[in-house]
């Protein structure tokens, strides 16, 4: 077995971090003009790199991710699905969606990288994905993220890392009215049931809140 | 709540950051030649001015980089933010080197 | 309510002179600790012809702005000899001083939040045993039942495996302490000049002969200076540094309310310390805010996670209103101790450092600073505490005790 992941008896075995609350995570959903969802997506795979994007190594990590961002806030679409975040001049989380396991990214990023100063670590499960959309997801946001979300200063395809709620997260534009927040596993409770608190005054009269 | 400007990220809260106390601090380039009196002005003594104060933040939550800020203390005015290596903005330059120069008996290297 | 008698407000309790020509010392700095150095030097070394300069009015900076805690159980020798000497002047300063300023020994907890803070405290406890210093340690249950509105339920984020109780341990009132001793002072012939900001020092060489200030210059033999959050300041007008940073340190009281809490506790894990003042307003201190300032404030987000820690320790205090909030400028040192003792300049001396606990040590640091006024040397009780530790390595660490609570 090369990639356990790739062993369907243990991929059928793994619980995604915030799994307990997908049923809250349905029933506090709102439809509508003011509605607002959450779900969360489980699995992704993360990688972490480390690289002055300048250098020979960065050139050639650029050429397996399809590009690194160059300033905050930056974005870089590859192939396959696979999205690089800027998280500093100097540190990028690169983002694939869960389709089999993508040993095959962190492995080229490695041999990308070869010898040259720098890192790529596998750190898909240390953060899970929530998705937060819908008219007024960013109101539900902004209830407890300092970040200026105006849509002047954080456009679809914006990316950075900041608090909400107090935690750390990162926190992805990813359509006009869709945010991914990437929490660190062990708060993806802690993030998830305080989102479905900012979200309750948008349920609709005799809609039932979540709990 | 103070708003400050990471040179990588743009203003945040300065919930995001940290301090890391008086900037331009060098290790003393031979540590083993100094006093016991220079070691512990490399050690314990700080500036502490009333007023301009060129100091060290990192933005812990956000790219994890260090910088430089000068800051009022008394007004909390931010007067300018640079980057790690470099030097203060010229007309902020007279407070940042005040205070090296009354790191007294700072060894050779010392300096900002 | 409470059934203490208050005493009245004060008419007049000191002069209020023109600063004289020349005096054989100055105080800078007429907060407590400078007021309990002048009563010292005049009641103990018979010096009489002395002043206390005060850039603002009486007793109006941290002084006017700490939580009032007064407790003893320091973990190092050092610490509990000088901190323990305190606690014992304040038993018997209030008849001495002839004023009664409401010393109220409730007792002192200081919670274990961690595994951690019950082995350091644990181990705390038993060092104040061999000091002679009154300590014990709580179970949550008998946390319970000294102060019964504390929630110990085990499913609070920060949950109460114990605490060190120190019973001699207390509040007093602080502005009562300080016109007890501004009276004394003033019947003793000291001059306690307000409205006076040293600005500058005289020196004959190496030797300081006298102050510059906003009224006007004034010889003299001697500088104390027991300037608080100033100390940097005053010690670069004189010629030489100090490792200390000053930062701001807030607090904040409730509405009055009647009598609920019956102690003090601290918690220094989620930085939040509270007692009932004897009016029966809530009063509740914070940490520091981490930066270098002297603005006598301190930031929201500190006095909001401070209330979110008391309001799950304290769950009936989640009903209370805010009244106030304050902030100091606390003069912090790198081992959480403070300096008291001789400096470079001849003549110039120093009391600072005490950073956010000297209250307590008042009397202790007023006893053994104008010892070293009058005498030039070190009391017995101050000699560890000087400036030379920084050079020596001989630090005494009180952060465990001190932190940045009292
Ligand atoms: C919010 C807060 C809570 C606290 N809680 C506690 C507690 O519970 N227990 C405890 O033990 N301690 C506590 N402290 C700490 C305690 O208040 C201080 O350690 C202590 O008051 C310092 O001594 P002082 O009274 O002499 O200081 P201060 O009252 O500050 O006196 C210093 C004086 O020097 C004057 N001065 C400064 N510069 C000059 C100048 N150039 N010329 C003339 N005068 C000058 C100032 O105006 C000031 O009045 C607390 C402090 C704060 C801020
Ligand atoms: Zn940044």
């Amino acid at each position: 077995m090369v990639n356990t992941a790739e062993n369907t008896q243990v991929r059928a075995l793994r619980r995604s971090p915030a799994a307990h609350l997908w049923e809250d995570f349905t029933r506090g959903s709102v439809e509508g003009s003011h509605g607002v969802a959450l779900h969360e997506v489980p699995f992704q795979t993360m990688v972490g790199i480390r690289v002055d994007p300048l250098s020979e190594a960065g050139v050639r990590i650029a050429a397996v991710t399809g590009g690194l961002p160059v300033r905050c806030g930056e974005v870089a679409a590859g192939p396959d699905g696979v999205s690089v975040l800027w998280l500093s001049p100097d540190e990028f989380l690169a983002v694939a969606p869960d389709d089999g396991g993508r040993a095959d990214l962190v492995e080229a990023l490695t041999a990308a990288l070869g010898a040259d100063a720098g890192q790529v670590v596998d750190l898909s499960s240390n953060r899970t994905t929530l998705e937060l959309s819908g008219p007024s997801a960013r109101e539900v946001l902004e209830k407890s993220c300092a970040a200026d979300l105006h849509p002047r200063a954080f456009a679809a395809g914006t990316a950075i890392t900041t608090e909400v709620g107090k935690i750390p997260v990162l926190l992805w534009k990813s359509g006009p009215d869709t945010f991914r927040l990437f929490p660190r596993a062990s708060f993806a409770d802690y993030l998830g049931r305080w989102l479905l608190d900012g979200m309750r005054e948008f349920a609709a009269a005799g809609n039932p809140a979540w709990h | 709540m103070l708003l400050f400007s990471c040179p990588n990220c743009g203003p945040r809260n300065e919930t995001e950051f940290h301090y890391g106390g008086q900037a331009h601090v060098a290790y003393p380039e031979h540590p083993e030649e100094l006093s016991d009196r220079e070691w512990a002005e490399y050690l314990f003594y700080r500036e502490n001015p009333k007023g301009l104060f060129a100091e060290r933040w990192v933005h812990s939550a956000g790219c994890r980089k260090w910088f430089n800020m000068v800051r009022d203390t008394v007004s909390y005015d931010i007067k300018a933010v640079y980057r790690m290596g470099e030097a203060p903005p010229v007309e902020l330059a007279a407070a940042a080197a005040t205070q090296a120069a009354t790191n007294h008996n700072a060894p050779e290297g010392a300096k900002p | 309510m409470t059934t203490e008698h208050l005493p009245e407000h004060p008419d007049f309790l000191w002069r209020n002179p023109d600063p004289k020509k020349s005096y054989d010392a100055v105080i800078v700095g007429g907060g407590g600790h400078g007021l309990a150095t002048a009563y010292f030097l005049a009641k103990n070394h018979g010096m009489t012809n002395i002043a206390i300069l005060e850039k603002g009015w009486l007793a109006g900076g941290n002084m006017a702005r700490n939580t009032t805690i007064i407790r003893s159980n320091y973990l190092w020798d050092e610490s509990a000899a000088i901190y323990e000497h305190a606690l014992k002047l304040w038993e018997i300063l209030p008849e001495e001083l002839e004023y009664d300023f409401l010393f109220s020994q409730r007792g002192v907890m200081n919670l274990a939040h961690t595994l951690g803070d019950v082995r350091e405290s644990v181990r705390r406890v038993g060092a104040n045993q061999l000091n002679g210093v009154d300590a014990e340690w709580l179970d949550p249950k008998q946390v319970k039942e000294l102060c019964p509105i504390l929630n110990i339920s085990d499913n609070i984020r920060y949950p109460v495996m114990g605490a060190t109780y120190q019973p001699r341990a207390g509040i007093a009132k602080h502005d009562h302490v300080a016109w007890a001793f501004a009276r004394k002072c003033d019947e003793l012939g000291v001059d306690i000049i307000q409205n006076c900001e040293v600005t500058g020092f005289i020196k004959d060489g190496n030797r300081v002969t006298g102050v510059q200030t906003s009224r006007g210059t004034i010889n003299t033999e001697k500088v104390g200076l027991a300037a608080a959050g100033h100390s940097s300041v005053l010690a670069e007008l004189a010629g030489f540094r100090l490792p200390i940073q000053s930062h701001p340190l807030q607090a904040l009281v409730s509405e009055l309310h009647e009598p609920v809490h019956p102690t003090v506790v601290m918690s220094n894990h989620v930085h939040v310390y509270v007692s009932q003042a004897h009016k029966g307003e809530l009063v509740m201190g914070a940490g520091v805010d981490s930066y270098n300032g002297y603005g006598q404030r301190g930031s929201f987000h500190v006095i909001e996670e401070q209330m979110a820690a008391a309001v799950e320790l304290f769950p009936i205090f989640a009903r209370a209103h805010v009244l106030r909030t304050w902030g100091g400028i606390v003069d912090t040192t790198m081992d959480a101790s403070p300096i008291v003792g001789t400096t470079p300049v001849e003549n110039m001396f120093v009391n600072c450092g005490w950073g956010t606990g000297g209250f307590k040590g008042t009397p202790a640091a007023g006893l053994t600073f104008a010892h070293t006024i009058a005498t030039g040397a070190p009391h017995e009780l101050n000699k560890p505490f000087s400036l030379e530790r920084f050079e020596t390595g001989a630090l005494i660490d009180e952060h465990g005790a001190a932190a940045v609570a009292h």
